[in-house]
């Protein structure tokens, strides 16, 4: 055996040393690592489970929403319905009054009234203060007439304001319907997120219900709605302006 | 009341609605409907609309595909646009600006910024007309 035989000999004897010391503080880790997995086999499996339940529930979830969006959607148009037959009414009632149709009683009134006075008028003689009485009564007959009614048609366009006003605050019916879409376009994509991770993971796809198909707003914002007019109008005005 | 012939474009037929009686309330009586997109080229096609209300999604074809095939088009390319929509981000904003759409409106308005909107949209295409 010569020098460099012994040589080599001490060096493969160093680097079993180097293995055995490596091996030593290798075995236990994976002693550690089998024990984990052995550990976390039931949490997969629970996991597992869970994830299956979930599968089912999302999109059930998702299709009570589906349910809750058509059930205000009917109650809008029922809403919407009643208001169209008022405005209807309103409009005739409005159209009558203007036509004296429903201030005859008064006018009938007033009339009578009226030709009393003339019938007055003429008795005196054309008596001076019974003629300043009859045009008193004559300028007040029109204020009372012109009162009736414009006070009449005021009170109904009034109403016929509101109804429109009822009527604009159905718009959240839509808003909501939106956003519940917005929701339910996350949920699907975690359902579709997680098929895509249990397909991986457990090596086949977890079942899974009828996909939500939806058109989506893409980013509801969670700020005031005059904050958002705001924001929009200065947008409006910078495009109109050419700074952007 | 005005005689300026409108037509609104949006899928849900409860906003439509909303729309043309807000559209009464301030004086447009003259309406006509779309649920999309598509409907709304045939409309645009067959009636002569002076000015066009549109909502943002919409199935089929939306708000701004609409815009973008309108402007496209010669014959409506300076048709009035104004955009109503639940969408109120810059980002939003400024993509139906792109779409060229001349004004933008965010639900829920009010009939009364409704008609501020449509006459300062109308202004703006009276200025830039030659």
């Amino acid at each position: 055996m010569n020098h460099l035989e012994v040589e080599n000999i001490l060096q493969k004897a160093a680097e079993m040393k180097v293995f055995c010391e490596y091996g030593q503080r290798t075995i236990p880790v994976l002693d550690e690592i089998a024990a984990f997995i052995s550990e976390i086999s039931p949490a997969i499996e629970e996991l597992k489970a869970v994830l299956e339940v979930a599968m089912v529930n999302i999109p059930k979830a998702a299709n009570q929403l589906t349910r809750v969006t058509e059930a205000t959607e009917q109650a809008t148009t029922q809403i919407l319905n009643t208001l169209d037959k008022m405005v209807v009414k309103l409009e005739d009632l409005i159209t009558a009054v203007s036509t004296s149709t429903k201030s005859k009683d008064l006018d009938n009134l007033i009339n009578k009234m009226s030709a009393l006075v003339k019938a007055l008028v003429d008795k005196s003689g054309w008596d001076n203060d019974v003629v300043q009485l009859a045009e008193t009564w004559d300028s007040m007959a029109k204020s009372l007439k012109a009162a009736g009614i414009a006070d009449l048609e005021y009170i109904l366009k009034n109403l016929q304001d509101d109804c429109t006003e009822i009527m604009m605050a159905l718009q959240v019916q839509d808003i909501t319907q939106q956003h519940i879409g917005t929701v339910m376009g996350t949920i699907q994509s975690v359902a579709e997120e997680l098929q895509r991770i249990t397909k991986g993971f457990f090596g086949e796809p977890m079942k899974k219900e009828a996909v939500i198909n939806l058109d989506l707003p893409p980013n509801p914002e969670l700020v005031s709605e005059q904050e958002r007019k705001k924001m929009v109008d200065e947008l409006l005005n910078k495009a109109r302006s050419g700074q952007i | 009341m005005n005689t300026m012939k409108i037509l609104i474009v949006d899928d849900s037929v409860t906003l439509r609605r909303i729309l043309i009686n807000a559209l009464k309330s301030i004086g447009y009586t003259d309406v006509v409907e779309a649920a999309n997109g598509k409907e709304a080229l045939e409309k645009l096609s067959s009636n002569n609309i002076d000015f066009l209300i549109t909502d943002w999604n919409m199935p089929e074809m939306n708000g701004i595909e609409l815009v973008k095939e309108i402007r496209a088009n010669p014959s409506y390319s300076s048709l009035p646009v104004l955009m109503i929509t639940v969408h109120g981000s810059e980002q939003d904003v400024i993509e139906a600006l792109k779409a060229k759409v001349n004004s933008y409106i965010v639900k829920p308005f009010t009939p009364q910024e409704l008609k501020d909107k449509i006459e300062a949209v109308l202004k703006t295409v009276q200025v830039n007309s030659p």
